[in-house]
């Protein structure tokens, strides 16, 4: 068996609006219209995963949030309807997808071996959360490549942000080694909002874009410094500022994914693609693109984020 | 008063699921004892508050006439499925999302198919409700709402029951101190995470079921950030905003561990403060029963 790799990481976050804005024949909400940048931002991104034709796509999301240990999806088929629970008149989506559980016990194996808790759900009724579902959905709508969904660990909320985010960085490095082991070509997607600062009410109308706008300026001036940061490949800066822009931003990627996929990637210093930025419920997303097979073998891995 | 009983109780399906582990033991036959106390107050509906049901946006209350399914915790999955089976008084949840603007607070309905209601509903719902005949309010916890918006969501709930001529049980699901344990345990060794929380959880049930309300009131705060409860400890607003922020009698049914954590199971004698002293002695000798 050839050696795996991971050919790409996205950062590909899961508003459910997204979803609602297209009106895809699963999600029972239908809207006019919607957050166009960003789903547009999407297609862009679905343009290059499928020429990068993946084996199989490794999502981690926030809105599967687990106290004792990091969880994977283990059951290799699941069917259901998801409902957000905070949004569930604008998502209510009929899912099925197949699960990649070799990979998954294998990074369930690797991430345990490296002294994280995990856990294989195995349980068939288990409805998978909209946050995992979102993002598989606005970057592979055609739900024909498997997953692996890996759960958020509260750790960076429950333990100090440096002792949680260390060990979505043990999970990232053990996810890669997972990935080389079983010769698989892995796609990352790591689901995440970043400013998180949102609007306390509903409009009317939930696609009435005329009242989308970021809710913090200041929110947004930190959006665009990381942005900035990560298209020109400062890896090192990025993580430097990393925990200044959780607390002043409230950015959700203090639950992990955006380090668990730099961590497996290798921190790369390599420039990000941006497909899109905009905003929802006053939030800051982005949509975005670190494309590792370019690279080759010509790729550092690192250990940690170091100098460009 | 249309509150006939309240109870406030804990959201974890650990003793649900494996009653007869030694630790979880006390709380599932505290919960049991709370049924039959619901039951004999013949109450109309119960109104439910869950830490567990998280808003963000405005507030929202469960009003799907009829719920029915299998859920699946997505922390404790492999301990197996909870079934469940609830009603809503639709009539009744109007009545409060229509009024709840009248302190500022926008409220929505909340009627899907497949909507995922939260394992503390349905353990509550379970444990206390177990056919499922009496029907059920149910609010959200709104993350951004404090202390005083959670009573008052609870008196608003309770007035317009009030007006409905609803005899109500008031149930606030939520946990004690926050600390879990982060390893993998024998079951069956489950106990309060540190003995810091121990202490804070017996010293706040004492308080509670000796009914010293200006020393409670003092003590959540503290209570609430170095023993990191559940949620800031704001379930308990929800029982103290419906009972008019007194009651005549506490009594701790039980109290333990889930996973670390703390868990209990409270009821709540309606009435004024002044009427509960006989009981006082008897409700702190209960919470000092309490076993570790």
């Amino acid at each position: 068996m050839a050696k795996g790799k991971i050919v790409a990481g996205y950062l590909a976050p899961h508003p459910p609006h997204l979803v609602y804005g297209e009106n895809p024949p699963q999600n029972a909400p239908k809207s006019q219209c919607g957050w166009e940048q960003l789903r547009w931002a999407y297609e862009r991104a679905r343009k290059t995963l499928d020429a990068l034709q993946p084996d199989v796509l490794l999502v981690h999301s926030p809105h599967w949030n687990t106290q004792l240990g990091h969880h994977f999806l283990g059951v290799p088929h699941l069917t259901g309807k998801s409902v957000d629970p905070i949004f569930p008149n604008l998502f209510r989506y009929d899912f099925e997808l197949n699960v990649d559980v070799e990979l998954a016990e294998a990074c369930c194996a690797e991430a345990r071996a490296g002294g994280l808790v995990t856990r294989m759900m195995r349980n068939p009724k288990f409805r998978v959360d909209y946050g995992t579902i979102t993002t598989l959905h606005m970057i592979r709508p055609q739900w024909d490549i498997p997953v692996v969904g890996i759960s958020a660990n509260n750790s960076p909320y429950y333990l100090n942000l440096r002792e949680g985010l260390g060990e979505m960085d043990v999970l990232g490095k053990a996810t890669r080694r997972a990935i080389e082991r079983t010769g698989r070509r892995a796609v990352l997607l790591a689901s995440n909002t970043l400013c998180h600062w949102h609007f306390h009410q509903e409009p009317l109308i939930p696609e009435d874009m005329s009242q989308e706008h970021p809710q913090s300026f200041d929110g947004y001036k930190w959006d665009m410094r990381m942005i900035d940061l990560m298209r020109r490949g400062r890896t090192q800066e990025v993580f430097q500022l990393l925990p200044q822009f959780i607390q002043e931003a409230f950015a959700e990627v203090k639950s992990g994914a955006f380090t668990w996929m730099y961590a497996a990637m290798g921190y790369p210093n390599i420039p990000a693609e941006l497909h899109g930025y905009g905003n929802v419920i006053g939030t800051g997303n982005a949509v975005m693109e670190w494309n590792l097979d370019r690279y080759g073998d010509q790729l550092t891995v690192h250990d940690r984020p170091v100098a460009a | 008063m249309p509150v006939v009983s309240a109870f406030l109780v804990h959201g974890s399906p650990l003793p649900f699921l494996r009653p007869d582990n030694p630790p979880w033991r006390t709380l599932d036959a505290g919960y049991r004892a709370a049924a039959a106390s619901l039951a004999a107050s013949r109450p109309d509906v119960i109104a439910v508050y869950s830490t567990q049901w998280i808003a963000v946006l405005d507030e929202l209350w469960q009003a799907r006439p009829h719920s029915r399914g299998v859920h699946v915790d997505e922390n404790w999955h492999e301990y197996g499925d909870l079934a469940f089976d609830i009603r809503c008084d639709v009539k009744l949840t109007e009545a409060i999302i229509a009024a709840t603007p009248k302190f500022g607070v926008r409220s929505k309905a909340v009627d899907y198919e497949g909507f995922p209601i939260d394992t503390g509903t349905i353990i509550a719902n379970n444990y206390l409700n177990p056919r499922g005949k009496l029907p059920l309010v149910i609010a959200a916890n709104n993350v951004y709402h404090d202390w005083r918006t959670t009573q008052k969501l609870a008196s608003t709930a309770v007035a317009c029951a009030d007006s409905l001529r609803r005899r109500v049980a008031l149930v606030a699901v939520g946990g004690l101190s926050g600390s879990i344990i982060r390893e993998e345990i024998d079951l069956a060794t489950d106990h309060i995470a540190s003995q810091a929380d121990d202490d804070w959880n017996r010293r706040m049930l004492e308080l509670i079921a000796a009914g010293r309300m200006p020393a409670i009131l003092k003590a959540c705060p503290q209570y609430a950030q170095e023993a990191r409860v559940d949620m800031g400890f704001k379930h308990f607003a929800w029982i103290l905003g419906g009972l008019g922020g007194s009651y005549a009698a506490a009594q701790v049914h039980a109290y333990g561990p889930s996973y670390g954590s703390g868990a209990a199971v409270i009821e709540f004698t309606p009435g004024a403060a002044k009427r509960a002293a006989p009981q006082r002695t008897a409700a702190k000798k209960s919470a000092k029963r309490v076993k570790r």
